[in-house]
């Protein structure tokens, strides 16, 4: 069961037709192939190799699988990873 | 791209990364705005970049994230300037072909002329040059303002200029008067229309004087077709004289024309042999530099050249001229010519014919051409027949009035 709040800004969110990304901070995750993912609204490096990057989001965990995995830049805002990427997953 | 220079004027170093907690001091930086690029895992540790003055940033991190660092690689301008800090030439250099090229682009190496049509491109320099405006002149000295006023004010035929200075490019952009300049005085000297060619008259429209001529007839060279002189009748239709006009209409007649023209036997053909001398020539301000192979054998040769002007970014030209230079040897001999030949020449002189009557805007109704041999060569013959304009204007000599005996005047020694 979500608190309260966080139903009401979901809700708020849906009403207003408002970007969740925005308002709830949820991760924002764009493939170009499969070759390069821009991942934005995340909130840490939890493991990095070149054949896993394993990132925490602000709700969520993602885990990237690949080959050559190798991350172009990253800053607060939004990460560039390159490579094979053979699979994602969202984990809690 | 924008990056890249500032990386690269700022200087960075290619790291690796080892230790405990590679992760977390990754983490730290992104929380400390510290700016880390080129990531990648190798050699069971990381590599990455980091300019010079972030790398100053990140000690704190490292007791932290108990990771230890070490550099492989120092890039950039400022670890370039200091690898290179005692070759002062190179410094002297570089700096002695920036300000080279910051004192040639204090100076006019190109002028180009745009929109003229009467006045050459040659014209127009020659007339710079008087001015002082040449090749070479200190942009700080032309001025140009007074530049567009001068030149409207010494070609009256120029009615808007622009000139503009772009880079070393002078740039002069005019539009002429493509109204004639002074109006036709009109010609109202009475006249008569004569017939240029003689004909049979198709159609007419007289709107001035009197025709004595009618559709269907047929004129000779040099007839009368429209007088200029009117009659004016009185009520009792007695004529009471002849009031002189400037006759004027549209006369058109069914003319023929023929023409001959003689076509040689021989005819003269000129062909490549294939050999070819290519050179190049170097013109910088006054002086010029040739280097072609010399011409060898006894045949002529056909040169040809392309002339192209040194420039730096566009507008920023050089006063230094390559000219590309081919020269092609080539043979002259005579043959006689073929059947397929001399009907392709026939055919072309009597397509020029045809053009020029055309671009008189005369109809053409019919049209036949031969050849005719002679001992010397042929003969093309044409003839048209034409529906054209043949009234020319012819001007009305007055005649000399009769003298009556009343105004004769009495001879001296008589008396009455």
């Amino acid at each position: 069961m979500r608190p309260l709040f966080e139903q009401m800004k979901i809700a708020a969110a849906d009403n207003l037709k408002l970007p969740k990304d925005v308002v709830l901070g949820e991760v924002l995750i764009s493939f170009v192939g499969r070759t390069s993912v821009i991942v934005e609204n995340y909130r840490g490096i939890l493991i990095y190799d070149d054949k896993t990057v394993k990132l925490q989001a602000k709700n969520c965990k993602l885990q990237f699988h690949g080959k050559r995995l190798h991350i172009e830049y990253y800053n607060h805002d939004e990460m560039k990873i390159s490579g094979l990427i053979q699979s994602m997953e969202f984990g809690e | 791209m924008k990056d890249l220079v500032k990386h690269y004027c700022e200087g960075y170093l290619r790291i690796q990364l080892k230790g405990f907690s590679p992760e977390r001091f990754l983490n730290l930086c992104m929380s400390r705005q510290i700016v880390v690029w080129d990531l990648c895992y190798q050699d069971n540790g990381y590599q990455f970049l980091i300019s010079i003055k972030d790398y100053r940033r990140v000690r704190p991190l490292v007791k932290k994230a108990q990771v230890r660092l070490k550099i492989l690689g120092r890039y950039g301008l400022p670890f370039f300037l200091y690898r290179n800090r005692r070759r002062k030439l190179y410094a002297a250099g570089i700096l002695s072909f920036f300000l080279v090229l910051f004192c040639m682009s204090q100076f006019i190496w190109d002028i180009s002329i745009e929109g003229n049509y009467r006045f050459t491109d040659d014209t127009l320099i020659h007339y710079l040059d008087t001015r002082g405006i040449r090749y070479g002149k200190l942009r700080s000295g032309i001025d140009c303002d007074s530049l567009e006023e001068n030149i409207r004010s010494d070609y009256p035929e120029i009615i808007w200029v622009s000139a503009r200075i772009s880079g070393t490019r002078l740039m002069i952009k005019v539009k002429e008067n493509e109204v004639i300049g002074t109006i036709p005085q009109k010609d109202s000297r009475p006249r008569n229309l004569v017939a240029e060619k003689s004909g049979t008259i198709t159609r007419m429209v007289v709107r001035r004087g009197k025709a004595l001529v009618n559709v269907g007839d047929s004129v000779e060279k040099g007839d009368i077709l429209v007088r200029g002189m009117v009659p004016i009748y009185n009520d009792a239709e007695e004529l009471v004289r002849e009031q002189p006009v400037r006759a004027d209409a549209d006369i058109y007649a069914v003319t023929s024309e023929g023409y001959q023209e003689k076509i040689p036997l021989l005819a003269l053909n000129r062909t490549e042999t294939g050999k070819n001398r290519h050179g190049v020539r170097l013109r910088l301000g006054g002086f010029s530099f040739l280097w072609i192979l010399p011409a060898w054998g006894e045949n002529p040769w056909v040169v040809t050249s392309k002339s192209t002007q040194a420039a730096i970014l566009g507008d920023f030209y050089l006063p230094l001229w390559v000219d590309r230079i081919r020269a092609r040897e080539y043979q002259v001999y005579e043959h006689f010519l073929t059947k397929k030949e001399l009907e392709q020449r026939k055919e072309t002189i009597h397509q020029k014919k045809m053009e020029n009557l055309k671009q008189k805007g005369v109809q053409i109704l019919e049209n036949s051409v031969r050849i005719l041999e002679e001992d010397s060569g042929w003969i093309v013959q044409g003839e048209f027949l034409l529906e054209e304009k043949i009234g020319i204007g012819s001007l009305v000599v007055p005649e000399p009035v009769p003298e009556t005996e009343s105004d004769k005047e009495p001879e001296p020694g008589t008396s009455e």
